[in-house]
């Protein structure tokens, strides 16, 4: 028996085994590594950006997941809400299924803690989970009026006596639906807020539900999308070198350039940050919360656990066309 | 304290879980039985408050709003769904859903098909628009089986194969991709967020 037919009857948990170290190695002993951002990840930052500081402009996050898909979608929940508070864009957050309403919290929480100042009712606020029975009658009403569809907020709070509410009637106002989904939920939003309102749909999916989006992107029925760990990990730089950017010029952040992004290298692992405008780099003074870039050091892990996966694929076909041509030395 | 606990409790479930992939053994079980009692326990009550007391309790017993029990009979008799000699009933709240479902064909005609139509039929102007006519027409054409594949349409039938061996190879790179965000996600709270190795 050769190599190669050994390696057709290798027993799987050793495959499980590597897979895990491939993983681990890099957490363990993390390294910076390039993120390129996609045109559907930066058209959503831009989109929502084009809201900082509007009275009569909001987000809507839909959270249409549970906790098994996390992994993947809390990063870049963090990161929108994130973006919103640093650029002061009025956000709203909303839920229809119960697992999915500690998971919102959470992330509202998470990302919140670096903004003292941002407060619920004022700044976001937190529709809270309302029975999937109610799906469409909100959606539809949010339409005419978002206060008298959704009625209260997760805090038992009357939505209309909310200052937040001042310049947000309907979808003309609540510009931007983002709905983090593992499942065909964005599609509901496509067809009910978009196609009966005009309303701008954008989507947060696991990596899985990537491709059935893709021809909704393609014909401009979602304005940006954000594909499983890469996507997040790309609106995580965004945030960085955008929207949480400080210097003298640019103390609340600054504006979103093709240019910069391309050019700007973003050390996750540094723990000093200040931008050099002839060298094209930031460093940082202030060590990123690891919640803010933990998209791209699971992307680290991620790559290299794809480079093994390749490497494993082209060994079980040389085996296997190996193995083939030979006559079976049992028989 | 209280989040060590939780976290504690969180890392020994999921290596409950990750045992699986040595063998099937007792303590998956638990893991898998507990995640399902768990998420049904926390379910009903929170369905308990935000639907059940203000759309049914609040309106009907304290607001007097009558009419309403004409709908919450129509719902209780889902629950007739569990009864092999009166199952038949709960299927007239399943024909008021049918009926909601149905006003969204429409709309999902508008999205699904229309605007899909509206941009397959845009001018050829780049290579990727090519690609795209090419891929629609001979998908399309191999769903056609009114006509042998054979000769010259086979050939260009077979082309549409092959689109469509390009889109699953990206359905599955993606997968194998989500797969692995979710192990890195569990590893990721084992080593940072319980062990504290991951700054």
């Amino acid at each position: 028996m050769n190599i190669f037919q050994r390696m057709q009857n290798i027993d799987r948990r050793w495959i499980y085994l590597v897979v895990a170290l491939c993983i681990i190695i890099p957490l363990l002993i993390p390294f910076n590594s390039k993120t390129y951002v996609t045109d559907p990840s930066s058209n959503l930052y831009q989109k929502i950006d084009s809201f900082a500081g509007k009275e009569d402009k909001a987000v809507l996050l839909s959270f249409s997941h549970d906790a098994s898909t996390m992994a993947e979608l809390f990063p870049m929940e963090v990161s929108i809400l994130r973006h919103c508070f640093e650029r002061n864009i009025k956000v709203f957050t909303i839920c229809f299924s119960p697992p999915s309403a500690p998971l919102m919290a959470y992330a509202l929480n998470v990302a919140k803690e670096d903004y003292p100042n941002s407060q619920s009712g004022v700044d976001y606020c937190n529709f809270g989970y309302k029975p999937y029975g109610l799906f469409l009658p909100i959606v539809l009403g949010m339409g005419d009026d978002v206060a008298e569809a959704v009625q209260t907020d997760a805090d038992g709070r009357k939505i209309k006596n909310l200052e937040i509410m001042n310049g947000i009637r309907n979808y003309d106002d609540l510009n931007l639906i983002v709905d983090f989904a593992a499942s065909a939920a964005v599609f509901s939003w496509i067809t009910y807020a978009r196609v009966r309102f005009g309303a701008n749909v954008a989507a947060g999916v696991t990596a899985v539900m990537a491709a059935d989006n893709y021809p909704y992107l393609q014909s401009g029925q979602l304005v940006g999308m954000l594909s499983g760990l890469k996507g997040a990990a790309e609106y995580e730089k965004l945030v960085d070198v955008f929207a949480a950017y400080e210097d003298a010029d640019n103390p609340n952040g600054r504006k979103y350039s093709p240019e910069v992004i391309k050019d700007t290298w973003v050390p996750i692992m540094s723990k000093k940050i200040s931008y050099d405008s002839s060298q094209g780099n930031i460093d940082t003074d202030v060590p990123l919360p690891y919640k803010f870039k933990m998209a791209r050091i699971g992307m680290n892990a991620q790559s290299i656990a794809h480079i093994m996966i390749i490497v494993f694929i082209i060994l079980g076909n040389i085996g296997y066309f190996t193995t083939r041509k030979k006559p079976d030395e049992t028989i | 304290m209280l989040e060590f606990i939780s976290n504690l409790i969180a890392a020994i479930l999921t290596l409950f879980i990750f045992s699986f992939l040595y063998k099937d053994n007792p303590f998956y079980r638990f893991a898998e039985h507990l995640l399902v009692g768990v998420s049904m326990g926390y379910a009903i009550p929170l369905v308990y408050i935000n639907a059940f007391i203000p759309f049914v309790y609040r309106p009907i017993f304290l607001e007097g709003n009558l009419w309403l029990i004409i709908p919450s009979c129509i719902g209780i008799l889902y629950i007739f769904r569990f009864t092999r000699n009166l199952s038949w009933l709960s299927r007239y709240p399943i024909a008021f859903g049918m009926g909601i479902v149905g006003m969204g064909v429409p709309m999902s005609m508008h999205s699904s098909v229309l605007v899909q139509m509206r941009n397959a039929m845009r001018p050829i102007d780049s290579i990727n628009s090519f690609l795209i006519f090419i891929g629609t027409v001979s998908i399309l054409l191999y769903f056609y089986f009114s006509k042998p594949h054979k000769g010259l349409y086979g050939k260009f039938t077979n082309v549409g194969i092959w689109f469509m061996m390009v889109g699953f190879g990206a359905s599955f790179g993606y997968t194998v991709m989500a797969r692995i965000s979710l192990l890195i996600g569990r590893i990721q709270f084992l080593l940072g967020d319980f062990l504290g190795l991951i700054k």
